[in-house]
C-alpha cells in the first residue's frame, strides 16, 4: 500500500514536470530559452519514472532496463543540448566563437589573451 | 494492468501537444528543440506503458529509443548546422 502511494506520487511529479516543461517549450520566445525546458523532461522526469518503477517492482530486470534507458538519457542530454546550442549559434553568427566586440577586444572565446 | 502507470503515460502524451505545436509552427531551430523534447517524452511513455501493461519484453523499446535519441539528435543538429 505504501509502495503504491509513493509510486503514485512519483508518477504525479513526473507528469507535472513533463507538462510544465511542455508549456515552457511552447511559450518561451526563442530556441535558446526553449532548450532549457527540454532538460526537465529529459533528465528529471525519467528519473522520477524510474524511481516509481523501482518502488513498485523492486530491483528486478524491468527496473534495470529502465535505469539503463535513464543512464543513456543522462549521458546524451548534456551533449545534445550543447550541440544544439552550438548549431543554433553557427546558424545565427556563422561561427560558434565569440566575436570581437567593444567589450572583448584582445580576447578569444576561451577568455585567453591573444598574442 | 497497473492503472497509475497507464494514466501517467496518457497524461504525458498530452504534453506532446504543445511541443507538437512548436514543431509544426515554430522556426526550424525551435522545431529541432521540440523534436528532442518529444523523443524524451516518448522514452518515458514507452517505459510507463511497458510497466502499466506488465510486459517485460517491451522494456527493450525505451532503452533502444534512448540510444537512438542521442544518435538521431546529433544527426539533426549536424544537418541544422551545416545544410539546413
Amino acid at each position: 500500500m505504501v509502495r503504491q502511494v509513493v509510486a503514485d506520487v512519483l508518477l504525479g511529479l513526473a507528469v507535472v514536470t513533463t507538462l510544465g516543461a511542455s508549456v515552457g517549450v511552447l511559450v518561451m520566445r526563442d530556441a535558446y530559452q526553449k532548450l532549457h525546458f527540454v532538460t526537465p523532461a529529459a533528465l528529471v522526469a525519467p528519473l522520477l519514472v524510474a524511481l516509481a518503477i523501482f518502488v513498485q517492482m523492486g530491483l528486478i530486470e524491468n527496473t534495470g532496463e529502465t535505469f539503463l534507458a535513464l543512464l543513456f538519457m543522462v549521458i546524451a542530454g548534456p551533449f545534445l543540448s550543447h550541440a544544439t546550442i552550438r548549431a543554433i549559434r553557427v546558424r545565427e553568427t556563422g561561427d560558434w566563437r565569440l566575436r570581437k566586440g567593444a567589450g572583448d577586444v584582445g580576447r578569444t572565446a576561451g577568455g585567453e589573451k591573444e598574442q | 494492468m497497473v492503472m497509475a502507470f497507464v494514466a501517467a503515460a496518457i497524461a504525458m502524451l498530452a504534453a506532446l501537444i504543445p511541443a507538437g505545436v512548436v514543431l509544426y509552427r515554430g522556426e526550424l531551430v525551435a522545431s529541432v528543440v521540440a523534436y528532442e523534447f518529444i523523443t524524451s517524452v516518448a522514452v518515458m511513455v514507452l517505459a510507463l506503458l511497458a510497466q502499466g501493461f506488465q510486459r517485460p519484453a517491451l522494456f527493450e523499446l525505451p532503452v533502444v529509443l534512448a540510444v537512438l535519441l542521442f544518435g538521431s539528435g546529433l544527426v539533426f543538429v549536424r544537418a541544422l548546422e551545416r545544410w539546413l
